[in-house]
């Protein structure tokens, strides 16, 4: 469940074995994760987050894009986050356009923290200035 | 009898449920101008792009049959086995989140679409992921002698019609890649043989028999159903290089 990266389907070793094809079935329903890793090995589905801040910079990039945030910490300090998300392609396709977010912009986004502790996060859905939701990336594993 | 007529008229009843999700005219199946089930268009197995983010397929086109989790472990060698868990407990391992290609027939369920083109004399299979193609000759020509063949990602396929099925026979790979799956490696004597079947509800049933006398026990077999995009897509360009950060990051799972 944790190795989402390609593959979607039934595997049998004989077509005849049912229980594996019900298996399958149920596996099917499932979410699923990043086209290029999974969720796991980067990002903590046991630490969610929710950050509030100002858009740095936009790497509309290739295997996955990547938001940079300035967030303001309870002592003032602003700590520099990246928010990683679906490949550009996937995000064109599932409702953003390249207009949609530009630096600058004040955003709130929800999301899961690194297993590295670094300052990344696995970003799920990001809410622009004028109160639009759109997904940025998939669901905890 | 009472029971078996309830038999019959629930058999009945099913059918007609499967029909309906047939939205193909008369159950005809599209065909080329050489009379064969004709597979063009743009196909992709699973994703958020496809399913949207609740994963749920579309209506009138039947049941979520296959899109998830890659499946178990192939039916490996004891020694096998153990290597594909070792290498599974770390993403980086995974050819793919190096950027690599992603070998035959895992790269038919990497979560975006690809295009097929069928014409008289050869099959092309236009993939997003990486830019990837495949050129399928049918006009009856074999593969290059092993001689000729040098081992590569994708492997080189030959393709024949046995009736409305498209078989693709697909030798000389390399042992690069990964098949569909986390951990799945294999040999270069890795032989796979995919099956393209035309649905009349324009779907593909997308089958892989995979053969590898070096690290198998015997075959093992893959499929998946392949529906078009939502939206009249076109395969975009995905140059996965780019800005590829996340191997500074993965953490390893020994759990995995």
């Amino acid at each position: 469940m944790d190795h989402p990266i390609d593959g979607g389907g039934i595997a049998y070793t004989e077509v005849r074995n049912m229980r594996l094809l019900v298996l399958g079935v149920l596996l099917a329903m499932a979410p699923y994760a990043f086209a290029h890793h999974s969720f796991g090995a980067e990002y903590d589905s046991a630490k969610p987050i929710t950050l509030t801040g100002v858009v740095t910079k936009i790497d509309w990039s290739n295997p996955h894009v990547y938001i940079y945030l300035d967030v303001k910490g309870d002592n003032g300090q602003v700590v520099n986050w990246a928010l990683e998300g679906h490949p550009p392609n996937t995000l064109r396709r599932t409702g953003w356009t390249r207009s949609a977010l530009k630096e600058n912009d004040t955003i709130t986004v929800t999301g899961w923290m690194s297993k590295d502790g670094s300052n990344r996060i696995a970003g799920r859905e990001v809410t622009l200035p004028d109160g639009k939701k759109l997904f940025l990336g998939p669901p905890a594993q | 009898m009472k029971f078996l007529r309830l038999l019959i008229l629930a058999l009945l009843a099913f059918y007609a449920f499967a029909q309906s999700n047939a939205p193909t005219a008369n159950g005809k199946l599209r065909r080329d101008a050489l009379g064969r089930p004709d597979l063009s268009g743009i196909w992709q197995a699973i994703g958020v792009s496809l399913f949207g983010e609740t994963g749920e397929v579309r209506p009138g086109e039947g049941r979520a049959s296959t899109w998830g989790p890659p499946p178990g472990p192939p039916p490996y060698q004891d020694w096998a086995l153990k290597k594909s868990r070792e290498l599974a407990a770390d993403d980086r391992n995974d050819p793919t989140v190096h950027c690599r290609m992603a070998g035959t027939p895992r790269i038919t369920g990497i979560p975006v679409p690809f295009e097929i083109a069928q014409t008289a004399k050869k099959t092309y299979i236009l993939y997003e992921s990486n830019h990837i193609f495949r050129i399928i000759p049918t006009d009856g020509r074999p593969h290059p002698s092993s001689d000729e063949l040098d081992p590569s990602y994708m492997g080189d396929s030959i393709g024949r019609w046995d009736g409305d099925t498209f078989v693709v026979d697909v030798t000389g790979f390399n042992d690069k890649t990964w098949l569909p799956g986390f951990g799945h490696f294999h040999s270069d004597a890795l032989h796979v043989t995919e099956r393209y079947t035309l649905q009349p509800n324009d779907t593909i049933l997308y089958e892989a028999a995979m053969e590898d006398a070096k690290v198998f026990t015997k075959p093992w077999q893959y499929r998946l159903i392949l529906r078009h995009p939502p939206r009249d897509e076109r395969i975009m360009e995905a140059e996965c290089q780019e800005n590829n950060q996340d191997l500074q990051h993965i953490v390893p799972d020994p759990k995995r």
